[in-house]
Protein backbone atom coordinates (compact mmCIF):
# COMPACT_ATOMS: atom_id res chain seq x y z
CA UNK A 1 0.00 0.00 0.00
CA UNK A 2 1.00 3.50 -0.97
CA UNK A 3 1.61 6.54 1.05
CA UNK A 4 -1.12 7.95 -1.37
CA UNK A 5 -3.63 5.12 -1.01
CA UNK A 6 -3.50 5.18 2.63
CA UNK A 7 -4.24 9.30 2.74
CA UNK A 8 -7.26 8.70 0.33
CA UNK A 9 -8.09 5.73 2.55
CA UNK A 10 -8.54 7.91 5.56
CA UNK A 11 -9.80 10.73 3.48
CA UNK A 12 -12.85 8.40 2.31
CA UNK A 13 -13.73 6.67 5.73
CA UNK A 14 -13.89 10.60 6.88
CA UNK A 15 -16.29 11.60 4.25
CA UNK A 16 -19.59 10.00 5.28
CA UNK A 17 -19.36 11.82 8.82
CA UNK A 18 -18.28 15.00 7.03
CA UNK A 19 -21.34 14.58 4.22
CA UNK A 20 -23.63 13.72 7.35
CA UNK A 21 -22.80 17.06 9.67
CA UNK A 22 -23.14 19.12 6.64
CA UNK A 23 -26.63 17.68 5.65
CA UNK A 24 -28.14 17.95 8.62
CA UNK A 25 -27.98 21.90 7.59
CA UNK A 26 -29.45 21.28 4.32
CA UNK A 27 -33.01 21.59 3.15
CA UNK A 28 -35.88 23.43 3.02
CA UNK A 29 -35.30 25.42 6.25
CA UNK A 30 -31.32 25.86 6.21
CA UNK A 31 -30.05 25.37 9.78
CA UNK A 32 -26.34 27.20 10.62
CA UNK A 33 -23.97 24.30 11.77
CA UNK A 34 -23.03 25.99 14.83
CA UNK A 35 -27.32 25.34 15.99
CA UNK A 36 -26.78 21.76 14.21
CA UNK A 37 -23.88 21.10 16.33
CA UNK A 38 -26.06 22.15 19.47
CA UNK A 39 -29.01 20.57 18.25
CA UNK A 40 -27.01 17.48 18.32
CA UNK A 41 -25.63 17.83 21.50
CA UNK A 42 -28.71 18.96 23.54
CA UNK A 43 -30.05 15.36 24.56
CA UNK A 44 -27.02 15.11 26.78
CA UNK A 45 -26.19 18.84 27.32
CA UNK A 46 -29.96 20.11 28.00
CA UNK A 47 -27.73 23.48 28.46
CA UNK A 48 -27.34 23.28 25.07
CA UNK A 49 -31.11 23.84 24.21
CA UNK A 50 -30.83 27.74 24.90
CA UNK A 51 -31.15 30.17 22.34
CA UNK A 52 -32.25 27.69 19.87
CA UNK A 53 -34.88 28.53 17.46
CA UNK A 54 -37.62 26.59 18.20
CA UNK A 55 -38.23 24.40 14.95
CA UNK A 56 -34.40 23.43 14.58
CA UNK A 57 -34.82 20.91 17.20
CA UNK A 58 -37.79 18.98 15.77
CA UNK A 59 -36.17 19.73 12.32
CA UNK A 60 -32.42 18.19 13.24
CA UNK A 61 -33.27 15.18 15.75
CA UNK A 62 -36.72 14.37 14.60
CA UNK A 63 -36.69 14.76 10.78
CA UNK A 64 -33.32 15.02 9.50
CA UNK A 65 -31.32 12.77 11.90
CA UNK A 66 -33.33 9.37 11.65
CA UNK A 67 -33.45 10.23 7.74
CA UNK A 68 -29.35 10.45 7.17
CA UNK A 69 -29.30 7.67 9.54
CA UNK A 70 -31.10 5.66 7.29
CA UNK A 71 -29.29 7.26 3.81
CA UNK A 72 -25.90 6.39 5.62
CA UNK A 73 -26.36 2.94 6.41
CA UNK A 74 -28.79 2.10 3.18
CA UNK A 75 -25.18 3.34 1.39
CA UNK A 76 -23.09 1.73 3.30
CA UNK A 77 -24.67 -1.77 3.36
CA UNK A 78 -25.68 -1.58 -0.66
CA UNK A 79 -22.18 -0.98 -1.28
CA UNK A 80 -20.66 -3.60 0.94
CA UNK A 81 -23.47 -6.13 -0.41
CA UNK A 82 -22.19 -5.12 -4.12
CA UNK A 83 -18.37 -5.67 -2.96
CA UNK A 84 -19.35 -8.98 -1.70
CA UNK A 85 -21.47 -10.36 -4.11
CA UNK A 86 -18.71 -9.29 -6.29
CA UNK A 87 -16.20 -11.29 -4.52
CA UNK A 88 -18.03 -14.59 -4.41
CA UNK A 89 -19.35 -14.76 -7.73
CA UNK A 90 -15.73 -13.40 -9.19
CA UNK A 91 -17.48 -11.06 -11.21
CA UNK A 92 -17.43 -7.55 -10.97
CA UNK A 93 -20.78 -6.74 -12.83
CA UNK A 94 -22.58 -8.67 -10.35
CA UNK A 95 -24.84 -6.30 -7.90
CA UNK A 96 -28.13 -7.11 -5.49
CA UNK A 97 -30.10 -6.31 -8.98
CA UNK A 98 -28.35 -8.91 -11.01
CA UNK A 99 -29.32 -11.69 -8.27
CA UNK A 100 -32.83 -10.80 -8.00
CA UNK A 101 -32.52 -9.60 -4.67
CA UNK A 102 -33.93 -6.03 -4.76
CA UNK A 103 -36.57 -7.08 -6.98
CA UNK A 104 -37.77 -10.15 -4.50
CA UNK A 105 -37.40 -7.71 -1.99
CA UNK A 106 -39.42 -5.33 -3.60
CA UNK A 107 -42.35 -7.77 -4.16
CA UNK A 108 -42.02 -9.02 -0.49
CA UNK A 109 -42.52 -5.77 0.82
CA UNK A 110 -45.32 -4.28 -1.51
CA UNK A 111 -46.83 -7.82 -0.90
CA UNK A 112 -47.17 -6.88 2.90
CA UNK A 113 -47.97 -3.03 2.30
CA UNK A 114 -50.62 -3.81 -0.41
CA UNK A 115 -52.08 -6.69 0.63
CA UNK A 116 -51.63 -7.20 4.07
CA UNK A 117 -51.81 -3.64 5.25
CA UNK A 118 -48.39 -4.43 7.16
CA UNK A 119 -50.22 -7.01 9.27
CA UNK A 120 -46.85 -8.52 8.62
CA UNK A 121 -44.05 -6.67 8.60
CA UNK A 122 -42.48 -6.12 5.25
CA UNK A 123 -38.96 -6.67 6.51
CA UNK A 124 -39.61 -10.24 6.62
CA UNK A 125 -41.60 -10.48 3.60
CA UNK A 126 -39.06 -8.15 1.93
CA UNK A 127 -36.15 -11.18 3.26
CA UNK A 128 -38.01 -14.06 2.42
CA UNK A 129 -38.53 -12.90 -0.75
CA UNK A 130 -35.25 -11.75 -1.60
CA UNK A 131 -33.99 -15.47 0.03
CA UNK A 132 -36.84 -17.05 -2.83
CA UNK A 133 -35.42 -15.37 -5.46
CA UNK A 134 -31.43 -15.21 -5.08
CA UNK A 135 -31.40 -18.87 -4.20
CA UNK A 136 -33.35 -19.60 -7.93
CA UNK A 137 -30.57 -17.63 -9.26
CA UNK A 138 -27.77 -19.41 -7.90
CA UNK A 139 -29.15 -22.99 -8.13
CA UNK A 140 -29.65 -22.40 -11.93
CA UNK A 141 -26.69 -20.85 -12.62
CA UNK A 142 -24.49 -23.14 -10.74
CA UNK A 143 -25.29 -26.56 -13.48
CA UNK A 144 -24.02 -24.13 -15.81
CA UNK A 145 -20.64 -24.68 -17.63
CA UNK A 146 -20.17 -20.71 -18.02
CA UNK A 147 -21.38 -19.76 -14.75
CA UNK A 148 -20.86 -16.14 -15.55
CA UNK A 149 -22.78 -15.49 -18.39
CA UNK A 150 -25.98 -17.78 -16.44
CA UNK A 151 -25.53 -15.91 -13.36
CA UNK A 152 -26.32 -12.65 -15.50
CA UNK A 153 -28.87 -14.52 -17.50
CA UNK A 154 -30.46 -16.05 -14.43
CA UNK A 155 -30.64 -12.87 -12.79
CA UNK A 156 -32.19 -11.18 -15.17
CA UNK A 157 -34.79 -13.39 -15.95
CA UNK A 158 -35.97 -13.73 -12.23
CA UNK A 159 -35.30 -10.23 -11.58
CA UNK A 160 -38.07 -10.11 -14.88
CA UNK A 161 -40.39 -12.86 -12.73
CA UNK A 162 -40.49 -10.59 -9.80
CA UNK A 163 -40.97 -7.64 -11.43
CA UNK A 164 -43.95 -9.53 -13.04
CA UNK A 165 -45.83 -10.64 -9.85
CA UNK A 166 -45.01 -6.58 -8.13
CA UNK A 167 -46.94 -5.61 -11.17
CA UNK A 168 -50.09 -7.73 -10.27
CA UNK A 169 -49.86 -6.68 -6.62
CA UNK A 170 -50.03 -3.27 -8.66
CA UNK A 171 -52.94 -3.97 -10.39
CA UNK A 172 -54.89 -5.26 -7.09
CA UNK A 173 -53.88 -1.81 -5.31
CA UNK A 174 -56.33 0.61 -4.09
CA UNK A 175 -55.50 3.75 -6.54
CA UNK A 176 -54.54 5.67 -3.18
CA UNK A 177 -51.89 2.50 -2.11
CA UNK A 178 -50.64 2.71 -5.92
CA UNK A 179 -49.44 5.80 -5.55
CA UNK A 180 -47.64 5.11 -2.39
CA UNK A 181 -46.21 2.45 -3.57
CA UNK A 182 -45.04 3.94 -6.69
CA UNK A 183 -43.25 6.59 -5.29
CA UNK A 184 -41.66 3.76 -2.40
CA UNK A 185 -40.50 1.85 -5.19
CA UNK A 186 -38.78 4.85 -7.30
CA UNK A 187 -36.50 4.31 -3.74
CA UNK A 188 -36.82 7.12 -1.30
CA UNK A 189 -35.38 7.75 2.28
CA UNK A 190 -38.22 10.04 2.92
CA UNK A 191 -39.55 9.18 6.66
CA UNK A 192 -40.70 5.85 6.88
CA UNK A 193 -41.43 5.87 10.52
CA UNK A 194 -39.16 4.84 13.77
CA UNK A 195 -41.59 1.78 13.57
CA UNK A 196 -39.87 0.28 10.78
CA UNK A 197 -36.78 2.00 10.80
CA UNK A 198 -36.67 0.35 14.44
CA UNK A 199 -36.44 -2.59 12.71
CA UNK A 200 -34.40 -2.15 9.60
CA UNK A 201 -31.86 -0.23 10.78
CA UNK A 202 -30.63 -2.53 13.18
CA UNK A 203 -30.74 -5.68 10.76
CA UNK A 204 -28.56 -2.88 7.72
CA UNK A 205 -26.10 -2.58 10.71
CA UNK A 206 -25.65 -6.21 11.47
CA UNK A 207 -25.78 -7.51 8.10
CA UNK A 208 -22.66 -4.85 6.98
CA UNK A 209 -21.00 -4.98 10.24
CA UNK A 210 -20.99 -8.93 9.45
CA UNK A 211 -19.74 -8.29 5.99
CA UNK A 212 -16.91 -6.11 6.90
CA UNK A 213 -16.26 -8.92 9.71
CA UNK A 214 -15.57 -11.25 6.88
CA UNK A 215 -13.27 -8.52 4.21
CA UNK A 216 -10.43 -10.59 4.32
CA UNK A 217 -12.15 -13.95 3.30
CA UNK A 218 -13.99 -12.63 0.77
CA UNK A 219 -10.62 -12.53 -0.75
CA UNK A 220 -10.12 -16.54 -0.24
CA UNK A 221 -14.28 -16.57 -1.59
CA UNK A 222 -13.34 -14.96 -4.75
CA UNK A 223 -10.64 -17.60 -6.15
CA UNK A 224 -11.57 -20.31 -8.03
CA UNK A 225 -14.19 -23.02 -5.87
CA UNK A 226 -11.59 -26.02 -6.63
CA UNK A 227 -8.81 -23.43 -5.09
CA UNK A 228 -10.98 -21.96 -1.90
CA UNK A 229 -11.21 -25.67 -0.91
CA UNK A 230 -7.96 -26.71 -1.37
CA UNK A 231 -7.46 -23.76 0.80
CA UNK A 232 -9.47 -24.86 3.52
CA UNK A 233 -12.68 -23.13 2.86
CA UNK A 234 -15.88 -24.62 3.98
CA UNK A 235 -17.10 -23.35 0.71
CA UNK A 236 -21.02 -24.22 1.32
CA UNK A 237 -21.35 -22.61 4.56
CA UNK A 238 -19.19 -19.59 3.77
CA UNK A 239 -20.67 -18.60 0.77
CA UNK A 240 -23.95 -19.43 2.20
CA UNK A 241 -23.13 -16.82 4.93
CA UNK A 242 -22.22 -14.25 2.91
CA UNK A 243 -25.45 -14.12 0.39
CA UNK A 244 -27.40 -14.45 3.49
CA UNK A 245 -25.88 -10.96 5.20
CA UNK A 246 -26.50 -9.53 1.80
CA UNK A 247 -30.35 -10.49 1.39
CA UNK A 248 -30.49 -9.13 4.22
CA UNK A 249 -29.14 -5.51 4.15
CA UNK A 250 -30.45 -5.10 1.07
CA UNK A 251 -34.18 -6.64 1.67
CA UNK A 252 -33.82 -4.17 5.17
CA UNK A 253 -32.87 -1.11 2.72
CA UNK A 254 -35.63 -2.10 -0.19
CA UNK A 255 -38.83 -2.71 2.65
CA UNK A 256 -37.72 0.73 3.77
CA UNK A 257 -36.50 2.69 1.28
CA UNK A 258 -37.74 0.88 -2.06
CA UNK A 259 -34.93 0.11 -4.68
CA UNK A 260 -31.86 2.26 -4.69
CA UNK A 261 -30.15 0.99 -7.40
CA UNK A 262 -26.76 1.23 -8.97
CA UNK A 263 -24.73 1.94 -5.69
CA UNK A 264 -23.84 -1.41 -5.08
CA UNK A 265 -21.91 -1.78 -8.40
CA UNK A 266 -20.73 1.80 -8.76
CA UNK A 267 -19.28 2.23 -4.94
CA UNK A 268 -17.27 -0.69 -5.31
CA UNK A 269 -15.63 -0.07 -8.23
CA UNK A 270 -14.73 3.82 -7.29
CA UNK A 271 -12.64 1.72 -4.44
CA UNK A 272 -11.03 -0.79 -6.36
CA UNK A 273 -9.81 1.87 -8.52
CA UNK A 274 -8.52 3.90 -5.76
CA UNK A 275 -7.76 1.28 -3.25
CA UNK A 276 -6.67 -1.70 -5.08
CA UNK A 277 -8.01 -5.08 -5.30
CA UNK A 278 -7.39 -6.21 -1.51
CA UNK A 279 -11.11 -6.52 0.27
CA UNK A 280 -9.77 -5.86 3.45
CA UNK A 281 -9.58 -1.82 2.10
CA UNK A 282 -12.43 -2.69 -0.71
CA UNK A 283 -15.00 -3.61 1.64
CA UNK A 284 -14.57 -1.14 4.66
CA UNK A 285 -13.92 1.56 2.19
CA UNK A 286 -16.99 0.88 0.23
CA UNK A 287 -18.79 0.85 3.33
CA UNK A 288 -17.70 4.77 3.93
CA UNK A 289 -18.20 5.88 0.25
CA UNK A 290 -21.32 4.43 0.08
CA UNK A 291 -22.48 5.63 3.11
CA UNK A 292 -21.44 9.42 1.70
CA UNK A 293 -22.64 9.20 -1.50
CA UNK A 294 -26.31 8.12 -1.00
CA UNK A 295 -26.48 10.90 1.59
CA UNK A 296 -25.27 13.04 -1.03
CA UNK A 297 -27.69 12.07 -3.65
CA UNK A 298 -30.10 12.23 -0.96
CA UNK A 299 -28.85 16.18 -0.39
CA UNK A 300 -29.96 16.29 -3.87
CA UNK A 301 -33.05 14.82 -3.88
CA UNK A 302 -34.79 16.80 -1.54
CA UNK A 303 -32.64 20.00 -2.18
CA UNK A 304 -32.97 20.57 -5.63
CA UNK A 305 -36.59 21.47 -5.87
CA UNK A 306 -37.65 23.70 -3.27
CA UNK A 307 -41.12 22.25 -2.70
CA UNK A 308 -41.39 18.42 -3.06
CA UNK A 309 -38.97 15.63 -2.98
CA UNK A 310 -37.55 13.88 -5.58
CA UNK A 311 -36.89 10.19 -5.21
CA UNK A 312 -33.06 9.40 -4.38
CA UNK A 313 -33.96 5.75 -6.23
CA UNK A 314 -33.59 8.24 -9.98
CA UNK A 315 -30.45 10.14 -8.75
CA UNK A 316 -28.51 7.29 -7.67
CA UNK A 317 -29.28 5.35 -11.16
CA UNK A 318 -28.72 8.80 -13.26
CA UNK A 319 -25.50 9.03 -11.97
CA UNK A 320 -24.73 5.30 -11.39
CA UNK A 321 -25.70 4.35 -15.28
CA UNK A 322 -23.33 6.71 -17.38
CA UNK A 323 -20.37 5.56 -14.70
CA UNK A 324 -21.28 2.27 -15.55
CA UNK A 325 -20.92 2.75 -19.07
CA UNK A 326 -17.35 4.38 -18.62
CA UNK A 327 -16.75 1.74 -16.63
CA UNK A 328 -17.12 -1.17 -19.36
CA UNK A 329 -15.40 0.93 -21.60
CA UNK A 330 -12.31 1.27 -19.27
CA UNK A 331 -11.85 -2.11 -18.04
CA UNK A 332 -13.25 -5.06 -20.49
CA UNK A 333 -10.20 -6.68 -20.12
CA UNK A 334 -11.35 -8.12 -16.64
CA UNK A 335 -14.40 -9.90 -17.48
CA UNK A 336 -14.93 -10.74 -21.28
CA UNK B 1 3.50 -37.28 6.78
CA UNK B 2 2.93 -40.52 4.18
CA UNK B 3 -0.07 -40.51 2.01
CA UNK B 4 -1.99 -43.94 2.51
CA UNK B 5 -4.26 -44.53 -0.98
CA UNK B 6 -6.27 -47.46 0.89
CA UNK B 7 -9.10 -48.48 -1.35
CA UNK B 8 -10.39 -45.41 -3.51
CA UNK B 9 -12.81 -45.60 -6.01
CA UNK B 10 -14.56 -42.71 -8.25
CA UNK B 11 -16.89 -42.79 -11.40
CA UNK B 12 -17.60 -39.85 -13.57
CA UNK B 13 -20.08 -40.93 -16.07
CA UNK B 14 -17.63 -43.23 -18.53
CA UNK B 15 -14.31 -42.85 -16.63
CA UNK B 16 -13.79 -45.01 -13.52
CA UNK B 17 -10.64 -44.72 -10.81
CA UNK B 18 -9.58 -47.92 -8.94
CA UNK B 19 -6.38 -47.50 -7.10
CA UNK B 20 -5.66 -50.15 -4.09
CA UNK B 21 -3.09 -50.01 -1.45
CA UNK B 22 -0.91 -47.06 -3.38
CA UNK B 23 1.70 -45.71 -0.54
CA UNK B 24 3.33 -42.34 -0.80
CA UNK B 25 6.59 -42.29 1.60
CA UNK B 26 6.88 -39.15 3.32
CA UNK B 27 10.10 -36.73 2.52
CA UNK B 28 9.95 -37.82 -1.19
CA UNK B 29 8.96 -36.66 -4.77
CA UNK B 30 6.84 -38.88 -6.15
CA UNK B 31 5.98 -38.60 -9.64
CA UNK B 32 2.61 -39.66 -10.90
CA UNK B 33 3.01 -40.11 -15.00
CA UNK B 34 0.77 -41.68 -17.75
CA UNK B 35 -0.97 -41.09 -20.55
CA UNK B 36 -3.78 -38.33 -21.08
CA UNK B 37 -7.02 -39.42 -19.21
CA UNK B 38 -5.29 -42.21 -17.34
CA UNK B 39 -7.09 -40.43 -13.84
CA UNK B 40 -3.77 -38.27 -13.10
CA UNK B 41 -5.18 -35.31 -12.11
CA UNK B 42 -8.57 -37.03 -11.01
CA UNK B 43 -6.21 -39.05 -8.10
CA UNK B 44 -4.91 -35.83 -7.16
CA UNK B 45 -8.07 -34.07 -6.69
CA UNK B 46 -9.04 -37.32 -4.74
CA UNK B 47 -5.99 -36.85 -2.64
CA UNK B 48 -6.89 -33.37 -1.93
CA UNK B 49 -11.04 -33.98 -1.11
CA UNK B 50 -11.96 -31.34 -4.14
CA UNK B 51 -13.58 -34.62 -5.70
CA UNK B 52 -15.56 -36.70 -2.66
CA UNK B 53 -14.14 -39.50 -1.21
CA UNK B 54 -15.69 -42.57 1.00
CA UNK B 55 -14.60 -43.13 3.95
CA UNK B 56 -11.93 -45.71 4.58
CA UNK B 57 -10.49 -45.33 1.45
CA UNK B 58 -7.62 -42.42 1.88
CA UNK B 59 -5.36 -42.16 4.80
CA UNK B 60 -3.08 -38.79 5.67
CA UNK B 61 -0.55 -40.45 8.09
CA UNK B 62 -3.21 -41.86 9.89
CA UNK B 63 -6.19 -39.79 9.49
CA UNK B 64 -8.67 -40.62 7.11
CA UNK B 65 -9.25 -37.76 4.96
CA UNK B 66 -13.26 -37.96 4.30
CA UNK B 67 -13.32 -37.49 8.05
CA UNK B 68 -11.51 -34.31 8.32
CA UNK B 69 -12.92 -30.87 8.37
CA UNK B 70 -11.98 -28.65 5.21
CA UNK B 71 -9.25 -26.58 7.49
CA UNK B 72 -7.60 -29.51 8.74
CA UNK B 73 -7.38 -30.95 5.59
CA UNK B 74 -5.31 -28.25 4.31
CA UNK B 75 -3.58 -28.07 6.97
CA UNK B 76 -2.12 -31.45 5.92
CA UNK B 77 -2.07 -31.05 2.78
CA UNK B 78 -1.84 -28.19 0.05
CA UNK B 79 -3.10 -28.25 -3.73
CA UNK B 80 -1.14 -26.65 -6.55
CA UNK B 81 -3.38 -25.64 -9.11
CA UNK B 82 -1.95 -25.38 -12.95
CA UNK B 83 -3.46 -22.20 -13.47
CA UNK B 84 -4.97 -19.30 -11.51
CA UNK B 85 -7.67 -17.35 -12.78
CA UNK B 86 -9.91 -14.66 -10.81
CA UNK B 87 -11.17 -11.68 -11.91
CA UNK B 88 -9.47 -9.16 -9.48
CA UNK B 89 -5.64 -8.94 -9.66
CA UNK B 90 -4.54 -9.01 -6.21
CA UNK B 91 -0.88 -8.30 -5.09
CA UNK B 92 1.58 -10.89 -4.81
CA UNK B 93 1.53 -10.95 -1.38
CA UNK B 94 -1.76 -11.07 -0.99
CA UNK B 95 -2.25 -13.52 -3.09
CA UNK B 96 -0.10 -15.82 -1.04
CA UNK B 97 -1.57 -14.75 2.22
CA UNK B 98 -4.37 -16.57 1.20
CA UNK B 99 -2.59 -19.54 1.66
CA UNK B 100 -3.65 -19.20 5.56
CA UNK B 101 -7.01 -19.46 5.56
CA UNK B 102 -7.07 -22.40 7.15
CA UNK B 103 -5.53 -20.85 9.92
CA UNK B 104 -7.44 -17.93 10.55
CA UNK B 105 -11.17 -17.31 11.61
CA UNK B 106 -13.61 -16.81 9.20
CA UNK B 107 -14.42 -13.38 10.61
CA UNK B 108 -10.34 -12.54 11.23
CA UNK B 109 -7.77 -10.97 9.04
CA UNK B 110 -4.40 -12.22 8.87
CA UNK B 111 -1.55 -11.40 11.45
CA UNK B 112 1.81 -9.85 11.15
CA UNK B 113 2.33 -13.72 11.75
CA UNK B 114 0.84 -14.85 8.50
CA UNK B 115 2.43 -11.99 6.89
CA UNK B 116 5.58 -13.09 7.98
CA UNK B 117 4.83 -16.51 6.44
CA UNK B 118 3.69 -15.30 3.45
CA UNK B 119 6.82 -13.38 2.45
CA UNK B 120 8.90 -16.27 3.63
CA UNK B 121 7.19 -18.13 1.55
CA UNK B 122 7.99 -15.91 -1.10
CA UNK B 123 11.34 -15.55 -0.14
CA UNK B 124 12.26 -19.70 -0.45
CA UNK B 125 10.78 -19.43 -4.47
CA UNK B 126 12.94 -16.44 -4.72
CA UNK B 127 9.60 -13.89 -5.76
CA UNK B 128 10.38 -12.02 -2.49
CA UNK B 129 10.31 -8.70 -4.35
CA UNK B 130 7.65 -8.89 -6.72
CA UNK B 131 5.69 -9.03 -3.42
CA UNK B 132 3.84 -5.34 -4.32
CA UNK B 133 3.56 -6.89 -8.26
CA UNK B 134 -0.26 -7.41 -9.17
CA UNK B 135 -0.74 -11.42 -9.84
CA UNK B 136 -1.00 -10.62 -13.59
CA UNK B 137 2.14 -8.86 -14.56
CA UNK B 138 3.80 -11.93 -13.73
CA UNK B 139 5.01 -14.38 -16.63
CA UNK B 140 3.60 -17.51 -16.31
CA UNK B 141 6.72 -19.50 -15.14
CA UNK B 142 6.54 -16.87 -12.34
CA UNK B 143 2.67 -17.04 -11.26
CA UNK B 144 3.61 -21.11 -10.77
CA UNK B 145 6.25 -20.17 -8.60
CA UNK B 146 3.40 -17.68 -6.51
CA UNK B 147 1.10 -20.89 -6.76
CA UNK B 148 4.04 -22.90 -5.14
CA UNK B 149 4.72 -19.79 -2.25
CA UNK B 150 0.66 -19.70 -1.39
CA UNK B 151 0.82 -23.53 -1.03
CA UNK B 152 3.95 -23.14 1.26
CA UNK B 153 2.30 -20.91 3.29
CA UNK B 154 -0.22 -23.55 4.24
CA UNK B 155 2.58 -25.18 5.89
CA UNK B 156 1.14 -28.26 5.40
CA UNK B 157 3.12 -31.77 5.13
CA UNK B 158 2.19 -32.75 2.30
CA UNK B 159 1.96 -30.92 -1.42
CA UNK B 160 0.64 -32.15 -4.35
CA UNK B 161 0.65 -30.28 -7.63
CA UNK B 162 -0.91 -30.71 -11.03
CA UNK B 163 1.62 -30.78 -13.94
CA UNK B 164 3.54 -28.01 -12.75
CA UNK B 165 5.88 -27.63 -15.62
CA UNK B 166 3.46 -27.42 -18.32
CA UNK B 167 3.89 -24.77 -20.78
CA UNK B 168 6.78 -23.66 -19.25
CA UNK B 169 10.25 -23.49 -21.14
CA UNK B 170 13.18 -25.97 -20.57
CA UNK B 171 14.97 -23.23 -18.25
CA UNK B 172 12.22 -22.65 -15.82
CA UNK B 173 10.84 -26.39 -15.50
CA UNK B 174 14.63 -27.25 -15.01
CA UNK B 175 14.37 -24.59 -12.34
CA UNK B 176 11.13 -25.57 -11.17
CA UNK B 177 11.66 -29.43 -10.40
CA UNK B 178 15.02 -28.17 -8.84
CA UNK B 179 12.71 -26.19 -6.59
CA UNK B 180 10.42 -29.28 -6.22
CA UNK B 181 13.20 -31.18 -5.23
CA UNK B 182 14.45 -29.04 -2.36
CA UNK B 183 10.89 -28.90 -1.11
CA UNK B 184 11.25 -33.13 -0.15
CA UNK B 185 14.84 -32.81 0.90
CA UNK B 186 15.24 -29.46 2.54
CA UNK B 187 11.75 -29.27 4.57
CA UNK B 188 11.26 -32.82 4.29
CA UNK B 189 7.83 -32.73 2.28
CA UNK B 190 5.95 -35.50 0.81
CA UNK B 191 6.00 -33.91 -2.68
CA UNK B 192 3.10 -35.89 -5.35
CA UNK B 193 3.19 -34.50 -8.89
CA UNK B 194 1.84 -34.89 -12.16
CA UNK B 195 4.37 -35.04 -15.35
CA UNK B 196 3.84 -35.31 -18.99
CA UNK B 197 7.73 -35.29 -19.47
CA UNK B 198 9.07 -38.81 -18.10
CA UNK B 199 12.55 -37.59 -18.64
CA UNK B 200 11.86 -34.98 -15.70
CA UNK B 201 9.88 -37.77 -13.94
CA UNK B 202 12.86 -40.33 -14.42
CA UNK B 203 15.44 -37.46 -13.63
CA UNK B 204 13.54 -35.85 -10.35
CA UNK B 205 11.76 -37.88 -8.30
CA UNK B 206 12.18 -40.53 -5.96
CA UNK B 207 9.40 -42.72 -7.18
CA UNK B 208 7.20 -43.11 -10.15
CA UNK B 209 3.52 -43.81 -10.38
CA UNK B 210 2.29 -45.42 -13.45
CA UNK B 211 -1.03 -44.63 -14.25
CA UNK B 212 -3.94 -46.32 -17.00
CA UNK B 213 -7.02 -46.32 -17.65
CA UNK B 214 -7.93 -45.21 -13.93
CA UNK B 215 -5.73 -47.55 -12.44
CA UNK B 216 -2.13 -47.73 -11.48
CA UNK B 217 0.31 -50.23 -13.69
CA UNK B 218 3.22 -50.09 -11.11
CA UNK B 219 5.01 -47.71 -8.57
CA UNK B 220 8.34 -47.65 -6.89
CA UNK B 221 12.23 -46.48 -7.38
CA UNK B 222 12.65 -45.67 -11.26
CA UNK B 223 15.23 -48.27 -10.71
CA UNK B 224 13.32 -50.66 -9.79
CA UNK B 225 10.74 -50.26 -12.30
CA UNK B 226 11.64 -48.69 -15.25
CA UNK B 227 11.73 -50.64 -18.35
CA UNK B 228 10.65 -50.81 -22.28
CA UNK B 229 8.25 -53.38 -21.07
CA UNK B 230 6.46 -51.52 -19.06
CA UNK B 231 6.73 -47.73 -21.13
CA UNK B 232 5.48 -49.90 -24.25
CA UNK B 233 2.27 -51.42 -22.10
CA UNK B 234 1.76 -47.71 -20.55
CA UNK B 235 1.79 -45.46 -23.79
CA UNK B 236 1.35 -48.33 -26.33
CA UNK B 237 4.10 -46.76 -28.38
CA UNK B 238 7.44 -48.14 -28.60
CA UNK B 239 9.82 -46.56 -26.35
CA UNK B 240 13.73 -47.13 -25.83
CA UNK B 241 15.81 -46.27 -22.75
CA UNK B 242 19.21 -44.60 -23.44
CA UNK B 243 22.09 -44.39 -20.72
CA UNK B 244 24.67 -42.03 -21.40
CA UNK B 245 27.18 -40.87 -18.41
CA UNK B 246 25.18 -42.64 -15.58
CA UNK B 247 21.44 -40.99 -16.72
CA UNK B 248 18.88 -42.57 -18.60
CA UNK B 249 16.66 -40.88 -21.78
CA UNK B 250 14.10 -42.19 -22.53
CA UNK B 251 13.38 -42.39 -26.89
CA UNK B 252 9.95 -42.35 -28.44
Amino acid sequence: MTRKQRVLGWLVILFPFVVFFISLSVGVVRIPLGDVFKALLSPVFPAMKEGLPENVLGIVLGVRLPRLLLAFLAGAGLSVSGASLQALSRNPLVNEYILGISSGAAFGASLSIVIFRQSFPPQVSAFLFAVVAVVIVLAISRKSDSPIVSLLLTGIIVSAFFSALLSLVEFFASPYALQGLFYWLMGNLGWPGWGALSISLPLMAAGTAGLILMRWRMNVLSMSDEEARALGVNLGREKLIVVILATLVTSAVTSVAGIIGWVGLIVPHLVRMMAGVDNRRVVPLSAALGAGYLILADDLARGLAASFEIPVGIFTSLIGIPFFILLLRKSKRIWL
Amino acid sequence: MSLWVKDLRFDYRSFSLRVRDLRIEEARLTAIVGPNGAGKTTLLKCLCALLPVAKDSLFLGRRDIALLSAEERARLIAYVPQEHGSAFNYAVQDFVLMGRAAYIPLLSTPAAADVEIALEALAYVGLRRYASRPYFELSSGERRLVLIARALAQKSDILVLDEPTTFLDPKHETELMDLVRRLAVEKKKTVLLTLHNLDMAVKHADAIVFMKNGGVVAAGAPDDILDEALLESVYEIKMSILRHEGRRFIVK
